[in-house]
């Protein structure tokens, strides 16, 4: 508890192990800068049952005992995160961080660059995530753990009664909501959530945007763009004609309707089973999955809506053994099984397709391909940067949808964006970034 | 703050002069009451001064950072003079939010007090069998966390989960949207009235049991009603008690911070500076930024206080000096 | 500048009240309907903890069901009974933490109500102050002080500041003034005791009652205080229960949000307190109004 003391009992306790002479004799990495004894570290995470994974990394590696404080979600530990930054003490070890943060913990000075201690796990990983964690740059900020790409989620038995295919294109998902409409006015196909500005972001990206960007040495942001202008219209255009909800998600009463069919579609990512199952399990065996509708279906594309990276923190005085467990936990066969089977993450590494991700999610046991999809999904995610206020840009979003959502007016919509773009750049400029375009 | 430590303990006898001023041989040691309220000078300067200061501290800061930001040293902290309590008050939003607040204010503070009032005044007039229940009942909510309070309201409020719905859908009564932007307000304001009638209340209730028992017997017995007793006697002997009920109110009125904030993920009406703690949340938590929080922070602390004791100084000290 | 020197009447000597009025049918409806608008979500609590996940968004709101044991069960399931270390902590931080800030209180409040010292107005009005500065303002600087001495994510970052309360000293001052007659005090000395033991033997035991309520307004705002813990801890083992219970709510979008547990937490929550109240509440009603020597 008292963090002081640690590090002398650590080297009490180290001393002890050692001259009781039954040295564990584990291949312990040499030249660590400590005494070859034990370490303890902490690790924040919010995904459930990590202490499960933490458990087995434990059990064979007595020298690295690694602790989880199970945190309330990414954005309270962000925040904690970065209090504890700035107050100089309190930050863990490690730290699950979403990719949208990553800028912004490195931009704080909170996360370290891990490049020369993690090592060469470049290969392991698809190319979208692995720049999530270097920012395009030679340094290395984490580890990416898992990924979000988007999927559409449909009930199969309405879709079979109406007689709808699952939408290849946004037309037909348009089209689709009507017909929903029109057989029962109860029903939506979706919903435009203007509190989960992370969907929202994932959907520009599918479009081709890409909000931020690094231009030599200055900022470009770039959320007013045409392509993020297009989603914004296109789903105005829907909210305002009523054929889809402009209630936020993860509500009572959006439950309530997965519960009792009226919500018949979900634009979602790859974890969303577990939500499903979460918050209607009655309707488990009812619910299919296939790729997002695009807007271009010769060229198909998606997005991501979360995933996180695990890092170390600036303040950890033991970066190589974390680096080490972290390496691990995101890249190693065993540690990737236990990521799908107890934390249900759908794994960054390329591996985890051969070995962890052989069947499908419990809920979605009707679809043998639910992974094969997942996997054709996650190729072929657009590239996109995140900034370093993503939180100014994310608040924005909220208020400003929120809004426009409210009013079911498609013009206020796009006008949204415009909104965001200035909010994000008036603070980046307030705080001193260089921003150009 | 060497004004507030405690002085060492000093022994027998003061300063001749001043036994001679106050007669009173309480003051024989000067050091005591310094020690007893040791403890809580102690914590309040490590734990309220300190912390205050250091926030009105941090409002005269920034953040620099150069460039891209991505450097481990390319962000400094500044003086900012008054720039982030010229933004935080130039800020769109802020005034809106200041107003809104207005406004529940003025639902809240005169409903919670006007029933605690009414309830107060039917128990002690004890009219009714139920008083015992109702008191309880009435008290119950106050055990109930804010946060929790609101999440409960919140169910209560949402169409397709709300019983209220259902109840009015069978009468064929349309039922309002308490979350839709005309109805948000009284939302919010109905769960600070449901939290905090009850303790009100008690405040109140307690202040017209201390009223002697003689002094209404003889209103009674002259004639008055239930209600010229009220009116006459115990609403007058009650004023000092309904003023302070008042100023805590309103205080807490001014801080409302966590019923919004829970109901804000329900709703597309609540925005993240719908109240100025709310923007003080945003700013720190979301954004970042404590120094522009803290600025916002010490002009609402400076607001309550002006607030507070204008109304103090309005309403006038006569009635308020019980020791000494 | 005396911002505030009074308030809360000064309790008065015992009458039990004569019970020999009629009743009033107005009363009585007026005081059960405001019992039932207080009633209203904790019953809706009651009812919806007996649902099961799926029956808590489908069947109508009022309509008990039979799988309270079962959400009991499930809630304590979660992370080996996190939930009852939530419980043990809150009662922890607001037993502990009202407790000695009663104390304290009543030691401050004694001192500015029966001595004369000089400061002595500077001191209650600069404490009275803090009244005015909500605690989502002072979360991040009292962190940000605490990790200085590394004491983030301990029970004492949340134990300690909970102890100064100024609205506690505010009304043990009101007590005392009222309460402890300044010729008793003045007999004790006489009888050679001392300042301390005059406090302890003397003027605490008068001040009793008050103190009870101080104890519960206290209680209360620890128990209620969010932000503090949230904030301090890092460790969910740590956790009072409104922050493991707000962090069972909001998960991040990946994870569903445990309705059903954080509703059947919200009524195991409120029922010691509720427990406390009953107890508390009765014994304050009385001797608020019996206790006090008239001065």
């Amino acid at each position: 508890m008292n963090r002081k003391l640690a590090p002398l009992v650590a080297t009490l306790t180290a001393l002890a192990m050692v001259s009781a002479a039954g040295c564990s004799g584990s291949d312990d990495d040499p030249g660590s800068g400590t005494t070859g004894g034990k370490v303890e570290l902490t690790y924040w995470s919010w995904a459930p049952n990590m202490d499960k994974v933490a458990a087995a990394w434990n059990a064979a590696n007595p020298d690295i005992q690694v602790t989880v404080n199970k945190q309330d979600g990414g954005d309270p530990a962000v925040t904690k995160l970065l209090t504890a930054i700035k107050a100089g003490s309190g930050a863990p070890d490690i730290m699950q961080a979403e990719y949208q943060k990553i800028p912004t913990l490195v931009s704080a000075d909170a996360i370290a660059d891990i490049a020369t201690e993690v090592g060469s796990l470049k290969d392991k990983f698809p190319e979208s995530a692995w720049n999530g964690v270097t920012l395009g740059s030679e340094a290395v900020y984490g580890v990416p753990q898992d990924s979000g790409p988007l999927l559409f989620y449909y009930r199969a038995d309405v879709f079979d009664r109406l007689k709808i295919t699952p939408p290849k294109t946004w037309d037909e998902y348009a089209e689709a909501a009507r017909k929903i409409r029109r057989a029962n006015p109860k029903q939506h196909l979706g919903t435009f959530s203007a509190t989960d500005p992370g969907w929202f972001a994932g959907l520009a990206q599918q479009a081709g945007a890409s909000w931020w960007g690094v231009n030599g040495q200055s900022w470009t942001v770039a959320i007013d763009d045409e392509a993020t202008r297009k989603v914004a219209g296109y789903w105005g255009g829907l909210v305002q004609e009523g054929v889809i909800d402009n209630k936020p998600m993860y509500t009572p009463e959006w439950n309530a309707a997965l519960n009792d069919g009226t919500q018949v579609g979900w634009v979602s990512a790859v974890w969303g089973p577990g939500v499903l199952e979460g918050n209607a399990k009655d309707t488990k065996g009812k619910w299919k999955v296939a790729p997002l509708p695009q807007w271009d279906a010769a060229r198909p594309a998606t997005g991501n809506w979360g995933g996180s990276a695990t890092s170390v923190t600036t303040q950890s005085k033991h970066k190589k053994q974390a680096a080490k467990f972290i390496a691990w936990l995101n890249s190693d066969p065993a540690a990737l099984k236990l990521l799908v089977s107890d934390v249900n993450v759908y794994p960054s590494a390329k591996e985890a397709t051969s070995t962890a991700l052989t069947s499908p999610p419990a809920f979605f046991a009707n679809q043998a391909d639910f992974y094969q999809i997942a996997e054709e999904a996650s190729k072929i995610a657009n590239p996109f940067t995140y900034g370093p206020n993503v939180n100014v840009t994310y608040s924005a979003y909220s208020d400003a949808f929120a809004k426009a959502a409210e009013a079911r007016n498609a013009a206020a919509f796009t006008a949204a964006l415009s909104t965001m773009q200035k909010t994000t750049v008036d603070d980046m400029k307030n705080v001193g970034f260089t921003v150009t375009g | 703050m060497t004004l507030l430590s405690p002085t060492p303990r000093s022994t027998v006898g003061a300063s001749p002069a001043a036994l001679a001023a106050r007669a009173t041989p309480r003051s024989r040691r000067v050091g005591v009451p310094y020690t007893f309220l040791a403890p809580a000078l102690i914590l309040f300067t490590l734990f309220l001064a300190a912390p205050i200061g250091y926030a009105a501290y941090l409002s005269l800061r920034r953040v620099r950072v150069t460039g891209l930001g991505l450097g481990a040293k390319s962000r400094v902290e500044q003086w900012a003079g008054l720039s982030n309590y010229a933004r935080s008050l130039s800020d769109p939003e802020f005034l809106p939010s200041v107003w809104r607040v207005a406004a529940y204010g003025m639902i809240v503070v005169p409903t919670m007090l006007g029933v605690a009032l009414l309830m107060a005044l039917l128990l002690d007039a004890g009219r009714s069998r139920v008083g015992g229940f109702a008191r309880i009942s009435i008290f119950l909510p106050y055990a109930v966390p804010a946060v929790v309070a609101s999440l409960l309201w919140g169910f209560l409020y949402l169409p397709r989960v709300s019983p209220i719905t259902d109840l009015l859908a069978a009468m064929s009564i349309p039922a309002p949207e308490m979350l839709s932007s005309s109805w948000v307000l009284w939302a919010v304001a109905n769960i600070a009235v449901w939290g905090g009638t009850g303790f009100n209340m008690i405040v109140l209730y307690t202040a017209l049991r201390a009223i002697p028992t003689e002094i209404k017997e003889a209103a009674r017995i002259d004639g008055a009603s239930d209600i010229a007793v009220a009116w006459r006697i115990k609403i007058p002997i009650l004023l000092p008690s309904l003023v302070m009920t008042f100023v805590f109110s309103l205080i807490a009125t001014l801080q409302v911070f966590a019923e919004p904030m829970t109901l804000r993920p329900l709703s597309n009406t609540i925005s993240t500076t719908w109240t100025p703690l709310m923007k003080v949340y945003r700013d720190a938590f979301t954004r970042n930024d404590i120094y522009s929080a803290a600025a916002t922070s010490v002009v609402l602390a400076v607001a309550t206080f002006v607030l507070s004791y204008g109304f103090l100084k309005l309403v006038g000290r006569r009635a308020f000096n019980q020791e000494d | 500048m005396s911002l505030v020197t009074a308030t809360v009447p000064a309790p008065v000597e015992a009458t039990r009240r004569p019970r020999r009025q009629r009743h009033s049918a107005a009363a009585t409806v007026l005081l059960l309907l405001g019992a039932a608008y207080c009633l209203l979500p904790v019953l809706w609590v009651l009812v919806a903890s007996s649902k099961s996940a799926a029956e808590l968004f489908s069947t109508f709101t009022f309509a008990p069901s039979t799988h309270l044991w079962d959400n009991v069960v499930q809630l304590s399931g979660y992370r080996d009974g996190l939930f009852w270390r939530w419980m043990g902590n809150t009662a922890l931080y607001a037993g502990v933490g009202a407790f000695a800030s009663t104390l304290i209180s009543a030691m401050a409040g004694f001192a500015l109500a029966k001595y004369t010292f000089p400061g002595k107005n500077l001191i209650f009005n600069l404490i009275l102050a803090g009244v005015l500065v909500p605690g989502v303002i002072l979360a991040i600087p009292q962190y940000l002080l605490l990790a200085k001495v590394e004491m983030t994510n301990t029970y004492w970052a949340v134990l300690l500041p909970s102890m100064i309360s100024p609205y506690g000293i505010y009304l043990c001052r009101i007590f005392a003034a009222a309460a402890v007659p300044g010729e008793i005090l003045e007999s004790a000395r006489v009888d050679g005791a001392g300042d301390w033991r005059t406090f302890g033997q003397v003027a605490l035991p008068m001040m009793r009652t008050g103190l009870v309520t101080v104890f519960l307004f206290q209680f209360v705002a620890i128990w209620n205080n969010f932000m503090l813990p949230y904030i301090m801890l890092g460790d969910d083992r740590l956790y009072p229960i409104t922050v493991g219970l707000n962090g069972l709510l909001n998960q991040g979008a990946s994870q569903p949000a445990m309705y059903t547990s954080v509703v059947t937490g919200a009524l195991l929550s409120i029922v010691p307190l509720v427990l406390l109240f009953l107890s508390l509440q009765r014994y304050w009603q009385v001797d608020l109004a019996a206790g006090a020597v008239k001065a």
